[in-house]
């Protein structure tokens, strides 16, 4: 859907019987991290700081970063990894990943932190009862970028994933690199000659393939699958995905080996036929324990373009194989696959095959399970946070008013809502309803729109019947 | 004194090997392996199996006899040829193929003998071939000769510890100066890299401990020190200990590869490029 000229920013829709009120943290382009309250005051901005995300921690603490890669050299590099405090001082902070020296520019240290990263304590870096990040000491997990060759994948250099851990005192303790496991990922030999002619080539330093794009790392955290004695999901296991391959996939932190895995096909038993294609996905994680559907995996199925496979029509070459012009947010479970709730264009009201797009983010995006059973969705690319209950009422709406100068977006990448006792600097503050605006009725000044005005009536004219779309609901004709 | 060459048709290195016979008077019996020698290599094979080494691509020609001794490699036998067992420790059996050919340590061999071993890498340079070098430090005087006069292609040097340590992870003392002389010259060649194996030692009272990363962070910077640059290639091995050659060191308890992650900080603080090697 095209977006219209103006539209309303900032909160738009707030039901606080409905809602897990709290704060909602998040990057504002080109501005800094903003904590807005549930009527979208923001009410504390870390000017400047970037984030890949920003997350938050107990006692107005925040995680970032300080900088990013010149992007002539790099891509999606952040410098390091931070820790800021209520006042914005830096009280932690980690970059001794790789030595980089670019062009001009004098070698310095640098994280390539990209997309994600996990504080101890927390399995998901967002709350969950009883599973709140550390403060003051614990290890740190990052997901990274290496430059790196293997002729099994493609011919060209590749600009590969890896996850690291890293101490209080800087000391890097575990390293996982992706590509070491190219051959636990189940590769059609269709998806490997498309990946291996074109790994999804970048700008950077000369082209890299980023052949994974991985954008979600996280642990599983206790759960039940472990409790009872599937070792697959350890607590201290790791959960990622791979946006430009649709594989989700958990690691098992002691062996490296991939252990329990979705894509890069979805055809290759009933189970995931029924679960359906996962295209482009973003932030797929285990529920963490103390919230409603612990144990699940929830995912941003993008949608959108990614995946290596046979040519189509729309992917001449096979690369970017995997299309679909909607999203949908899914629960579903680990062990048999069966999806337990899911928000697409559906469930929103939207008309289908008309609409299909009028909820659909290609890249970026989020969900966060809140402990009411209500889920907080970033839809990234229109820079839309909003609050949906389980039986898919709106209750919350924010659209990001931060639009930055070097592009016209308001794009988020992923937002957090943070408890109001996680900002003990500030007063809890008033909650006011905003409720829901009927559309036909919401006007810009200059506009004059009086329907009741000038209508005539026509003779012999039939009521209007349901929408008819120019297209079949079934794609095969029925017998006979 | 017979010699005996047994070749392939096509082995460039048997060609070298011919040629340096020819060319210094040395007489000798060819059997070409893929022609009608096949039947005399594969009884001579088989009266000296043990002697001889094949890897899974087979035999490495040319295989050279004199009745008395068996030498295997174009740089080995011309060695022999040229020194008899005078380099024995500088040349061993190249892993590599093609234009490359390894196996020179010039810190394993008698120093003294240090010309015989130039001349054989100049012939075989003169003869196309690209050397790779190795050394542990020792014999720095050695390697200057051969970086001055041009004969190394590629050095890859192990740095075993700070030099205080060499005589408990080597077996032998090393001078200091002697360590950083070899350092910088090994960063002179046209590619290189140092390495480090975390390997275990035994001390003078006994017992048995591996390096510490402190004592790694000690060899970064002792590398930094000879060069004055923090910026060279640094590699961190784990140790293998089923090729340990003393039985003692067989009884530690190997290292999980994640440990090379605190010897890898510890480096970088003086290496900025060290990697673990996988």
């Amino acid at each position: 859907m095209g977006i219209p000229t103006i539209y309303p920013t900032g909160a738009t829709l707030f039901d606080p019987g409905k809602c897990w009120s709290g704060y909602t943290l998040f990057i504002a382009r080109e501005t800094g991290c903003a904590l807005v309250d549930m009527n979208g005051n923001v009410v504390h901005l870390w000017k400047g700081l970037h984030g890949f995300p920003t997350k938050p921690l107990p006692g107005g603490q925040v995680m970032g970063s300080l900088g990013v890669r010149n992007p002539r050299y790099g891509f999606m590099d952040y410098m390091d990894v931070v820790q800021v405090d209520w006042d914005g001082n830096v009280v932690w902070k980690f970059d001794r990943y790789e030595y980089i020296e670019d062009p001009g520019q004098e070698g310095m240290w640098m994280a390539r932190q990209h997309h994600d990263y996990q504080r101890e304590g927390s399995p998901v870096g967002y709350y969950a009862p009883g599973l709140a990040p550390l403060v003051e000491g614990g290890n740190t997990l990052i997901l990274g970028h290496k430059d790196v060759k293997d002729p099994r994948i493609s011919d060209k250099p590749l600009l590969d994933d890896v996850i690291y851990e890293v101490n209080w005192e800087g000391d890097i303790t575990w390293e996982w690199v992706c590509s070491e496991h190219f051959d636990e990922m189940d590769f059609s030999e269709a998806a490997r000659n498309a990946l291996c002619r074109n790994p999804t080539m970048v700008v950077g330093k000369g082209e890299l393939g980023d052949w994974m794009h991985m954008n979600s790392i996280s642990t599983l955290g206790p759960n039940r699958w472990y409790d009872q004695g599937d070792e697959r999901f350890h607590p201290d296991n790791i959960i990622w995905d791979g946006r430009q391959t649709n594989i989700i996939a958990i690691t098992d932190k002691k062996s490296g080996r991939i252990i329990w895995q979705v894509g890069p096909d979805y055809d290759g038993s009933q189970a995931l036929r029924e679960l359906g294609w996962i295209i482009g996905q973003h932030h797929a994680h285990m529920i963490p324990r103390g919230l409603p559907g612990e144990g699940h995996i929830l995912v941003f199925d993008n949608g959108g373009f990614s995946g290596y496979g046979s040519p189509n029509p729309g992917a001449p070459t096979g690369h970017n194989n995997a299309l679909r012009d909607y999203s949908r947010i899914i629960e579903f479970d680990p062990i048999t696959l069966k999806v337990i709730w899911q928000y697409s264009y559906e469930e929103a009201g939207f008309l289908p095959k008309m609409n299909n797009s009028d909820f659909y983010s290609p890249l970026i995006s989020s969900a966060q399970r809140l402990p009411n059973g209500n889920t907080l969705i970033t839809e990234g690319s229109s820079g839309r946070i909003f609050e949906v209950t389980k039986g898919f009422e709106i209750v919350w709406e924010y659209v990001s008013p931060y639009y930055g100068i070097n592009k016209n977006a308001n794009f988020v990448y992923r937002a957090y809502r943070v408890p109001y006792d996680w900002v003990p600097q500030l007063e809890k503050p008033n909650e006011k309803e905003i409720p829901k605006l009927d559309r036909s009725r919401f006007q810009v000044p200059g506009s004059v729109w009086k329907p009741e005005e000038g209508v005539v009536e026509v003779e012999g004219t039939l009521p209007y019947p349901g929408p008819q779309l120019c297209v079949s609901k079934v794609d095969e004709p029925e017998d006979g | 004194m017979t010699h005996q060459i047994y070749s392939a048709t096509g082995c460039a290195r048997c060609h070298i090997t011919k040629r340096f016979m020819k060319e210094n008077g040395m007489d000798y019996e060819e059997y070409d392996i893929k022609a009608d020698g096949k039947d005399a290599f594969t009884k001579f094979y088989r009266a000296h199996r043990a002697e001889i080494y094949r890897d899974k691509d087979g035999v490495e020609f040319p295989v050279y006899t004199d009745g008395s001794v068996i030498r295997q490699g174009v740089s080995v036998v011309i060695g022999h040829l040229m020194a008899g067992n005078g380099l024995d420790g500088f040349i061993g059996r190249s892993t590599l193929h093609g234009e490359w050919i390894d196996g020179f340590n010039i810190s394993g061999g008698d120093p003294s003998r240090a010309r015989d071993l130039l001349q054989v890498m100049a012939y075989l340079k003169q003869n196309g071939l690209k050397i790779l070098l190795a050394t542990d430090g020792r014999n720095s005087e050695v390697l200057k000769a051969v970086h001055d006069e041009n004969l190394g292609d590629r050095m890859v040097m192990e740095v075993k510890g700070p030099a205080d340590l060499y005589e408990a992870l080597a077996g032998e003392p090393i001078d200091p100066n002697a360590l950083e002389t070899s350092i910088s010259l090994a960063a002179q060649f046209p590619t290189y890299q140092f390495y480090s194996i975390v390997a275990p030692m035994i001390s003078k009272d006994g017992t048995i401990r591996y390096l510490t990363p402190e004592e790694i962070g000690e060899t970064a910077k002792t590398i930094e020190k000879a060069t004055g640059s923090k910026k060279h290639p640094y590699e961190l091995r784990l140790f293998d200990l089923a090729r340990a050659v003393d039985e003692r060191l067989k009884t530690v308890e190997p290292l999980p590869s994640s440990a090379l992650f605190k010897y890898r900080t510890a480096a970088r603080r003086y290496m900025v490029m060290t990697e673990i090697s996988k």
